[in-house]
C-alpha cells in the first residue's frame, strides 16, 4: 500500500491554503497563486486516487486513521470507495476551474479566495470522510463561507439568497443532527465509523423513521421540492465560481448523503419509501424543466434545471436497482461537470454584457465561436444526447426506470422533451442570430478564462464517448450496497 | 479532616484570590498618597490582579487531584469544583485584561473595579466548593454585592444606574427566595449539608413544605442561570452594565448558578420528580424565548443578552439528560461557550471604543476597518451558532448526542431547530460587517484587547479542533458529582 | 489493415476532421473546405474499398470490429456490414462528398460549417454500421445536434421555427426508441444490447411484448421516414435548410428511419414487427398518394421536392411491409435511388434558388432557353424521379409493386396508380418551370456553373449506371435480403 497520505492532502490542502492566504494573502496576485497551487495540489491528488483505485478489488481504500476525540469514539477516519472517487474527482475539477475562473476577483481577493477554499475544503471533506461525525463536521463547515461569497461578492438579491440558502442548509442538517445522535446510541458501539454503521443491523421502524429524517436532512441540499426554492436562487446569486461549485458539487453532498448515510445504513428503510422519493424524484423532474422554461434568466435557467436533473438521481435511488443506483451516480458526475461549464460560461458572458437576460442576448456565435461550442456541449450533455456524459448517465437510470415502472418512465422522458425544448430554444437564441448590442463587446476569452470551459467541456465528452473506466469505478463503490439492499 | 491548617492548604487558591484583591486596594491607597498625579490611569494593577488570579490559577492545577470534603461537609474539593474553579479564573483574568483600557465616558478604571472583580471571582470559586445550604448563601452574597456596583460602575450613564438598580432589587428578591427555601428545607429536613440532604431525601416522602422550599430553592438559582422563567432583568441590567462587567456577568456568574444546581441537583435531590421534563421544558422556552427576543434587537449588547439566555437553555438540555454524560457535556458546553462570549465581547469593546456605538447597525463595513477584531466577532458569533471548526459546534453536538441517548428527541428537536433561529440573527451582525460599504479608517486595537482575543479565539478553536483534553476533564468532573 | 478498422475510420475520420477544421484559426477559414474535401473523399474512397472487399454471398455481418464500452451494461463498441448497410454507407459517404462540392458558396462561419457536416456524416455512418442498441441510438442522437444547427444559422428565414420542430419531434421520436430499447434489453434479460446476440432472445420473446417494443421504436423510425401523418416536419425542414443540407436530410437522413425498420424489425423483434405490417402498409400507401397529392399543388418548388420524398419513401415502407424478396429488395434499391435522386433534385433546385432568390414556381419559365444545361438535368432528374426505366428510381419502385402484389394487393395496385400522380406532378412542374414563355425575370440566368457541375453530375451518372447494371447494388444486397425474407416468409 502507498504510505502517502493523499486523501489527507487533497481534504487539507485547501484549508491551509486558506489559513496561509487569511495570515499573509496581500495584493491580488498572492491569493489567487496560492489557491491555484492548492487547486493543482487537489486535481493532482485526486488524479492519482483516479488512477489507482483498485476498481477489482473495490471497497474502501486508502484508509488513514487517527484517533481523534477517542471519549466518544470519534476517529479522523477518511478512506474512498468506488462512489467517491468520481465525487473527489468531481470536486477537484470544479475547484481548478473555480480558481481559474476567478482569477480576475478584484474586490478583497484575499477574503474571496480564502473562503473559496474554506469551502473547498468542506467539500473534499465529506466526500472522503468515512466516519460520520466527521463528514457531518466538514458538511458543515461548507455552509458559512458560501454565506458570505454569495453576500460579498454575489449579484441579483444577494443578502436574500444568501440567507435562505444558509438556513435551508442549516435546518436541513438539524434533522441529520437528531439522526445521527439516534443512530450512535442505537449502533451502541461508541463509534461513528460508517464501516462499523454499515455492518449494524436496524430495527425496521428505526430504519423508517431515521432514513426519513437522514432523506429529508440531506435532501434538503439535493434540493428535493418542495425544499428547493432556496437552490435556483442562491445558484443566480453567487458569484460564477460558487455557483459552480454550489450546482456542480454542493448538491452532490446532498445525494452523497442519502446515499452514504441514508441507503446504505437503512436499506428497509429505502424500502419503506421507495414510492415517495420516486414521486418526489419525478416532480423534480418535471416541476424543475417547467419552471425552466418559463425563466427569462439564463442563471435562472440553469438553476431549475439543476432541480430537474436532480431528479433523475433521486428517481435511480429509488429504483433499488443496478442500474438506476449506478445511473444516480453517474448523474451526479455528470451534472456537476455540466453544470459547472454552464455556470462558467455564464459568468463570462455576465462579465462582458452585463447582462443575463435571454432577450438581451444574441448572435454568441458570431462573437466567441468558443464560448458557443461550449454552450451546445452543456446543453448537449443537459439533453442527455449522445457523447456526452449525461447520456451514460440518463440511460443508466431510464434502464432502472423502465424496469420498474413504465409510467415513471413515461413522465421522465416527458422532462426530457421540455428540457430539449428550452434548452434548445435558448441555444437558438443567445448563439444564433445577429449579435446584439449586449454582447458587442464579447470576444473570445483569454486563455485563462478558456482553459475552465475546455477542460470542463473536454470533461463531459471524454467521460460521455469513454464511460468504461468511470462505470467500473461507480460499480466497485454500489456493489456492496446492491447486495445489502437485494439481499437484506 | 480535622487538622485545620491541612484544610487552609487545601483553599490556598481561594486565599491568594482574597489576598489579590486587598493587595490591588491597599497598594492603590499607597500610590494616591504618594504621587502628584493620583488620576494617572494605573494598567499595571489590572496586571498584578492578573497574575494574582494566575497564581491561584497554579495553585488550583497543584490541587487538582485532591478528593476531599472540609470543614465537616461544607466545603467540598473534586474534580468538579476545580474544573469550575480554573474556568472562572480564566473568565477573571480575561475580564480584567479587557478591562484596562478604559471606555469612552470614563477616563479611568480605578484600583476598585479590579479589586471587586477579583473578590466576584473569588465568590464564585467558593461557590464551586460550597456543599452546605447556609455557605451557599454567604458565597452568592460575595458574588452578588461586588456586582451591584460593578453594575453601576459608570455614575454618570443613567443606563448603568438603572441597571445597577435592577440588579440590586433582583439580588434583594432572590435572595429572600433562597433564604426562605433553605430555611423551609432545613426545617423539613433538619440538615443543611447537600449529601446529608440527600441521603434524609432518599429516605423520607415529599412533603408539601419540602416541596415548596424546594421551589423557591431551585427559583433562587434561576435568576442567577438566567434561564426562562427567571430571565427577565436580563436585557436591561447588560445593556446598562460596563461592557466588561456584561461580559463577566454572562459567563461568569451563570457558569456560578450552574455549578451550583449541579451539585444540588445531583447528589441532593434524588426524589422522584420528573426532572427530565422539568429541565427539558425550561430549556426549550430558554432556547426558544431567548432566541426568537434576539431576532428583534438592533443593539448588540441585548442581542447577546437574549442569545444568553437561549444558551442557558442548551446549557439546560445537558442538565436535562441528567446522566453524567450529560452532565459532562453541560460542563464542556460552558468552556466553549465561556470562551466564545467572552470574545465577543471583548470585540464588541473594541467596536465600541473606535464607534461610540453598541447599534448593530454601524457595524457596517467595519470588516475593511479592523480585520482581525471583525474576524474575532465573526468566530464568535459562529462559535455560538455552532459551526465547526469551532468549539460550539463540538458543544452542541455532545449536548444533543447526550440527550438524545436520554431519550429526549423532542427537545433535540426543539434544540436543533433554534439553532437554526439562532444562526439567522448571528449571520446578520456577520453580514454587517463584511458586505456593506462603510468608512474606511482603520480601527486601531489595543494590544491589551488583542491579547484577549487572540486568548479566547486559540480556546475557541483548540475546543473545536481538539476537544479530548477539555472533554475528559469535564467527563471527570462529571463522573466525580456522580460517583463521589 | 483489418477491414474492421476501416469501417471504424469511416466514423472517426469525420470526426477528427471535423475536430480539426473547427480548430482551424479565423484567418485560416478557406482552408476549411478543401480539408471537409479532403476527408469526405478520403471516406468515399474507404467506403468503396469495403464495397470491393464485400463478400456478396454473406448474408451475415462482415468487417466486424467490438470494443469495450459500458461492460456491465452490456453495450460496446461493435460495428459491422451486411448487404443491408453497406449501400447505405456508400451512399451517405458518396453524398457528404458531394455536399461538400456543393457548400462552394458558404461564406459565413465557414469553419462551424464544414465541421457540423462532418459530424453529420459521421453520425449518419455511425447510425448504418452500429450493431449494439446503444450505439445505434447514440449516432441516431448524433445525428440531431448539427442538424439543427446547420438549419438553424445557414438556414432560409424561418430556420428558427423550422430547426426546433425538426428537433422536437425527433427528440421526441428517440425518447421513445431509447425506450423501447431499453424495455428490449430488460424483456430478454440478455444483458447485452448487441443486436446480433440479442437476436434470438428477442425474437423468442411474447408477441404482447414484442408488439409493445416494436410500436415504440417504429413510433420515433416512422418520424425520421417521415410516415403520414408524422411527416409535418420534413417540408418545413426542407424549405428552410440550406441546400447542402437538405441534399443530406432527404437523401441519407430519412432513410436512417426506413433502415431502422428493417434492423429492428425482421432481425429483432419479428413477431412484434409482423403485428404492425398492416398498419405499416396502409400507411406507406397514404404517404405514397397524400404527398404525391401535396406534392401537385405545391408552389414552391423545395416544397415539392420535400413532399415528393414523403410520397417515394411510401414506396420503401410499402416494400419492407410486403416483407417478400422482391419487395424487400425493391425497397432497399429505393433507399438508395431516392437518395441519388433525392439529392440531385435539391441541388437543382437550390442551383434555380441561387439565380433567381424565390423557389416559386411561378417566378421561373422557359428556363431552358436561357440554361439548357440546368435545365436539362432537371428533366433528367424529373424522369429518374417518375421511374423512367433504364433509370434507378425505376428498379426500386418495379420491384416494390411487384414484390407488394401478392400480400397487399389493393395497395400495390394503388402505389402503381399512384405513379401517375407523380408524373403529374414532376411533368406539370417541368412545364411551369423549363418549357414554355420565358420569364422576363430569367432572362440572363446563368447556366450551370462547374462546381454545380461536379456535384450534380456525379448523381447523374450513377442514376443511369443503377439502372443499366443493377446487379452492382442487387448483388451486394440479394443475400442479406433473403435473410430477412426468410426470417419473415416463415
Amino acid at each position: 500500500m502507498n504510505t502517502l497520505p493523499v486523501l489527507s492532502i487533497v481534504a487539507l490542502t485547501p484549508l491551509a491554503a486558506a489559513i496561509l492566504i487569511g495570515a499573509f494573502g496581500r495584493g491580488t496576485q498572492l491569493p489567487r497563486v496560492l489557491a491555484l497551487v492548492a487547486a493543482t495540489i487537489c486535481l493532482a491528488g485526486s488524479a492519482w486516487v483516479w488512477a489507482t483505485y483498485d476498481r477489482a478489488a473495490g471497497g474502501v481504500q486508502f484508509v488513514e486513521s487517527v484517533r481523534w476525540i477517542p471519549s466518544l469514539g470519534i476517529s479522523y477516519i477518511v478512506g474512498v470507495d468506488g462512489i467517491s472517487v468520481p465525487m473527489l474527482a468531481l470536486m477537484a475539477l470544479v475547484m481548478f476551474t473555480g480558481v481559474l475562473v476567478s482569477w480576475n476577483v478584484d474586490e478583497r481577493p484575499r477574503l474571496f479566495f480564502a473562503l473559496l477554499l474554506l469551502l473547498v475544503t468542506g467539500v473534499f471533506g465529506v466526500f472522503v470522510s468515512v466516519d460520520a461525525f466527521l463528514l457531518f463536521f466538514f458538511y458543515e463547515m461548507a455552509v458559512v463561507p458560501m454565506y458570505l461569497l454569495i453576500a460579498i461578492w454575489g449579484s441579483t438579491h444577494k443578502d436574500y439568497a444568501a440567507m435562505k440558502l444558509t438556513l435551508f442548509l442549516f435546518a436541513g442538517s438539524a434533522l441529520i443532527t437528531i439522526a445521527l445522535a439516534l443512530v450512535y446510541w442505537q449502533v451502541g458501539a461508541s463509534t461513528f465509523d460508517l464501516r462499523i454503521w454499515a455492518g449494524a443491523n436496524f430495527p425496521p421502524g428505526f430504519q423508517r423513521w431515521v432514513f426519513l429524517l437522514m432523506f429529508v436532512g440531506f435532501g434538503t441540499l439535493v434540493p428535493i421540492w418542495p425544499l428547493h426554492t432556496w437552490s435556483p436562487d442562491g445558484h443566480v446569486a453567487a458569484p460564477t465560481a460558487v455557483s459552480m461549485m454550489h450546482a456542480g458539487v454542493l448538491l452532490k453532498i446532498g445525494a452523497y448523503g442519502v446515499l452514504r448515510l441514508g441507503m446504505t445504513l437503512f436499506p428497509e428503510g429505502l424500502r419503506d419509501w421507495a414510492l415517495l422519493i420516486a414521486i418526489i424524484g419525478a416532480i423534480n423532474v418535471v416541476y424543475g424543466a417547467l419552471c425552466a422554461m418559463n425563466q427569462t434568466d439564463l442563471k435562472y435557467v440553469i438553476g431549475y434545471s439543476s432541480v430537474s436533473h436532480m431528479g433523475y438521481v433521486l428517481l435511480g435511488f429509488a429504483m433499488i436497482d443496478k442500474f438506476g443506483l449506478q445511473g444516480a451516480v453517474f448523474q451526479m458526475f455528470a451534472h456537476g461537470i455540466m453544470t459547472a461549464l454552464f455556470f462558467a460560461l455564464i459568468g463570462y458572458v455576465y462579465e462582458k454584457s452585463h447582462t443575463r437576460q435571454i432577450a438581451d442576448i444574441s448572435g454568441l456565435m458570431s462573437r466567441t465561436p468558443l464560448v458557443a461550442a461550449a454552450f451546445v456541449i452543456a446543453s448537449a450533455a443537459s439533453m442527455g444526447l449522445p457523447s456526452t456524459s449525461g447520456f451514460v448517465a440518463e440511460l443508466l437510470v431510464y434502464v432502472g426506470i423502465i424496469g420498474r415502472s413504465p409510467l415513471l418512465a413515461a413522465i421522465a422522458f416527458v422532462g426530457v422533451v421540455v428540457t430539449a425544448a428550452y434548452l434548445i430554444r435558448m441555444l437558438g437564441k443567445i448563439l444564433l442570430g445577429e449579435p446584439s448590442q449586449a454582447v458587442e463587446r464579447i470576444v473570445d476569452p483569454s486563455p485563462v478564462r478558456l482553459a475552465p470551459m475546455g477542460i470542463l467541456a473536454i470533461t463531459i465528452m471524454t467521460v460521455g464517448i469513454f464511460p468504461a473506466t468511470m462505470y467500473q469505478t461507480i460499480n466497485a463503490g454500489i456493489e456492496p450496497l446492491l447486495t445489502k439492499l437485494m439481499g437484506g | 479532616m480535622a487538622d485545620p491548617t491541612v484544610a487552609l492548604t487545601f483553599l490556598a487558591p481561594e486565599i491568594i484570590v482574597a489576598l489579590t484583591g486587598a493587595l490591588v486596594l491597599v497598594i492603590d491607597l499607597i500610590w494616591i498618597r504618594s504621587t502628584d498625579a493620583p488620576n494617572t490611569p494605573r494598567p499595571w494593577l489590572a496586571y498584578l490582579s492578573i497574575a494574582g488570579l494566575g497564581l491561584a490559577a497554579g495553585a488550583v492545577i497543584g490541587l487538582a487531584g485532591v478528593q476531599t470534603t472540609l470543614f465537616e461537609g461544607i466545603v467540598i474539593l473534586d474534580p468538579l469544583s476545580t474544573f469550575f474553579k480554573l474556568l472562572f479564573l480564566a473568565i477573571g483574568m480575561i475580564v480584567l485584561l479587557i478591562s484596562v483600557d478604559p471606555l469612552p465616558g470614563f477616563s479611568k478604571w480605578s484600583a476598585e473595579f479590579f479589586a471587586l472583580i477579583v473578590w466576584c471571582t473569588l465568590g464564585n470559586m467558593l461557590l464551586a466548593s460550597a456543599a452546605e445550604l447556609f455557605t451557599i448563601f454567604l458565597c452568592l452574597q460575595l458574588t452578588s454585592l461586588p456586582l451591584i456596583v460593578l453594575i453601576g460602575y459608570a455614575k454618570r450613564d443613567p443606563l448603568s444606574s438603572e441597571a445597577s438598580l435592577k440588579y440590586l432589587l433582583l439580588v434583594l428578591v432572590s435572595t429572600a427566595v433562597l433564604l426562605y427555601g433553605m430555611t423551609l428545607v432545613y426545617g423539613a429536613l433538619g440538615t443543611s449539608t447537600i449529601s446529608e440532604i440527600g441521603k434524609v431525601l432518599a429516605e423520607q416522602r415529599l412533603t408539601p413544605v419540602l416541596a415548596l422550599g424546594l421551589v423557591l430553592l431551585l427559583t433562587g438559582f434561576g435568576f442567577k442561570i438566567t434561564a426562562v422563567p427567571f430571565q427577565y432583568w436580563v436585557p436591561d441590567v447588560y445593556e446598562g452594565a460596563p461592557s466588561p462587567v456584561t461580559a463577566f456577568l454572562s459567563v461568569g456568574s451563570k457558569f456560578a448558578g450552574f455549578a451550583l444546581a449541579l451539585r444540588i441537583i445531583v447528589t441532593g435531590l434524588d426524589i422522584p420528580l420528573n426532572w427530565h421534563l422539568i429541565f427539558g421544558v425550561m430549556a426549550a422556552l430558554s432556547m426558544t424565548l431567548g432566541n426568537l427576543g434576539a431576532l428583534r434587537q438592533t443593539n448588540i449588547k441585548r442581542m447577546l443578552a437574549y442569545s444568553g439566555i437561549a444558551q442557558a437553555g442548551y446549557l439546560l438540555v445537558g442538565l436535562a439528560a441528567l446522566s453524567e454524560m450529560g452532565i459532562a457535556s453541560l460542563l464542556f458546553y460552558t468552556a466553549a461557550y465561556g470562551f466564545a462570549n467572552l470574545l465577543a465581547f471583548t470585540a464588541v469593546i473594541v467596536f465600541a471604543n473606535a464607534t461610540g456605538s453598541y447599534e448593530i447597525s454601524d457595524y457596517a463595513g467595519l470588516a475593511r476597518r479592523a480585520p482581525l477584531a471583525s474576524f474575532a466577532l465573526t468566530v464568535a458569533l459562529l462559535s455560538l451558532g455552532g459551526l465547526p471548526l469551532l468549539a460550539g459546534f463540538m458543544a452542541k453536538f455532545y449536548v444533543f448526542l447526550f440527550a438524545a441517548q436520554a431519550g429526549l428527541i423532542w427537545l433535540v428537536a426543539v434544540g436543533v431547530v433554534n439553532s437554526v433561529i439562532a444562526l439567522y440573527y448571528y449571520l446578520r451582525v456577520i453580514w454587517q460587517l463584511y458586505v456593506p460599504e462603510g468608512s474606511l479608517d482603520p480601527i486601531s486595537v489595543a494590544p491589551r484587547a488583542g491579547l484577549a482575543m487572540s486568548v479566547c479565539a486559540v480556546g475557541v478553536f483548540a475546543i473545536g479542533v481538539f476537544p479530548e483534553p477539555v472533554l475528559r476533564a469535564s467527563q471527570m468532573a462529571a463522573s466525580a458529582l456522580f460517583g463521589g | 489493415m483489418a477491414m474492421g478498422t476501416v469501417l471504424a475510420w469511416t466514423i472517426l475520420l469525420p470526426l477528427v476532421g471535423g475536430v480539426a477544421i473547427a480548430l482551424i484559426p479565423q484567418s485560416g477559414s478557406k482552408f476549411a473546405r478543401p480539408v471537409a474535401l479532403l476527408v469526405t473523399g478520403v471516406v468515399l474512397a474507404m467506403a468503396t474499398w469495403l464495397w470491393i472487399s464485400f463478400n456478396p454471398a454473406d448474408p451475415g455481418m462482415q468487417f466486424e470490429i467490438v470494443r469495450d464500452w459500458v461492460p456491465g451494461l452490456g453495450t460496446a463498441f461493435h460495428l459491422g456490414v451486411d448487404g443491408l448497410s453497406l449501400p447505405m454507407l456508400f451512399l451517405t459517404a458518396f453524398l457528404s462528398l458531394l455536399a461538400v462540392i456543393a457548400s462552394a458558396r458558404i461564406s459565413e462561419f465557414t469553419r462551424e460549417y464544414f465541421t457540423l457536416i462532418l459530424l453529420l456524416e459521421a453520425g449518419l455512418i455511425g447510425v448504418f454500421i452500429a450493431l449494439d442498441l446503444i450505439l445505434f441510438y447514440v449516432f441516431w442522437e448524433v445525428v440531431l445536434i448539427p442538424m439543427f444547427f446547420l438549419i438553424n444559422i445557414w438556414g432560409g428565414p424561418r430556420r428558427r421555427y423550422a430547426a426546433i420542430k425538426f428537433f422536437l419531434y425527433t427528440l421526441a421520436g428517440s425518447l421513445a426508441m431509447l425506450g423501447g430499447i431499453i424495455s428490449l434489453f430488460l424483456a430478454t434479460g440478455a444483458q447485452t444490447f448487441d443486436m446480433i446476440a440479442l437476436a434470438p432472445q428477442a425474437a423468442r420473446l411474447s408477441l404482447a411484448a414484442q408488439t409493445a417494443i416494436f410500436t415504440a421504436i417504429a413510433f420515433a423510425l416512422a418520424i425520421k421516414v417521415p410516415m403520414v401523418p408524422l411527416h409535418t416536419w420534413l417540408p418545413d425542414a426542407h424549405v428552410e435548410a440550406p441546400t447542402a443540407v437538405s441534399v443530406l436530410l432527404a437523401g441519407v437522413l430519412l432513410k436512417m428511419g426506413s433502415y431502422g425498420f428493417l434492423r429492428f424489425g425482421p432481425q429483432l423483434l419479428p413477431d412484434g414487427f409482423e403485428r404492425l405490417v398492416p398498419l405499416i402498409a396502409l400507411l406507406g400507401v397514404v404517404s405514397i398518394v397524400y404527398g404525391a397529392a401535396c406534392a401537385l399543388v405545391q408552389t414552391d418548388l423545395k416544397k415539392l421536392i420535400a413532399y415528393s420524398s414523403v410520397s417515394h419513401m411510401g414506396y420503401v415502407m410499402l416494400g419492407i411491409a410486403a416483407g417478400t424478396a422482391a419487395g424487400v429488395l425493391g425497397a432497399s434499391v429505393q433507399m438508395f435511388s431516392h437518395g441519388l435522386i433525392a439529392g440531385m433534385a435539391f441541388l437543382l433546385v437550390g442551383a434555380y434558388y441561387e439565380r433567381a432568390h424565390t423557389r416559386e414556381i411561378s417566378a421561373f419559365g422557359g428556363t431552358a432557353r436561357v440554361a439548357p444545361i440546368l435545365a436539362g438535368t432537371l428533366v433528367f432528374m424529373s424522369f429518374a424521379s417518375l421511374g423512367l426505366p433504364g433509370m434507378s428510381g425505376f428498379i426500386g419502385e418495379f420491384m416494390v409493386v411487384t414484390g407488394s402484389f401478392g400480400p397487399f394487393t389493393t395497395y400495390s395496385a394503388i402505389a402503381a396508380f399512384a405513379v401517375v400522380l407523380t408524373a403529374g406532378y414532376l411533368l406539370w412542374m417541368l412545364r411551369r418551370v423549363v418549357f414554355g414563355q420565358l420569364n422576363e425575370a430569367r432572362a440572363d440566368m446563368p447556366d450551370m456553373t462547374r462546381t454545380e457541375a461536379a456535384a450534380i453530375f456525379p448523381l447523374c451518372i450513377a442514376t443511369l449506371c443503377i439502372g443499366v447494371f443493377p446487379q452492382v447494388l442487387v448483388g451486394v444486397m440479394e443475400a442479406s435480403v433473403e435473410s430477412v425474407a426468410k426470417i419473415l416468409g416463415a
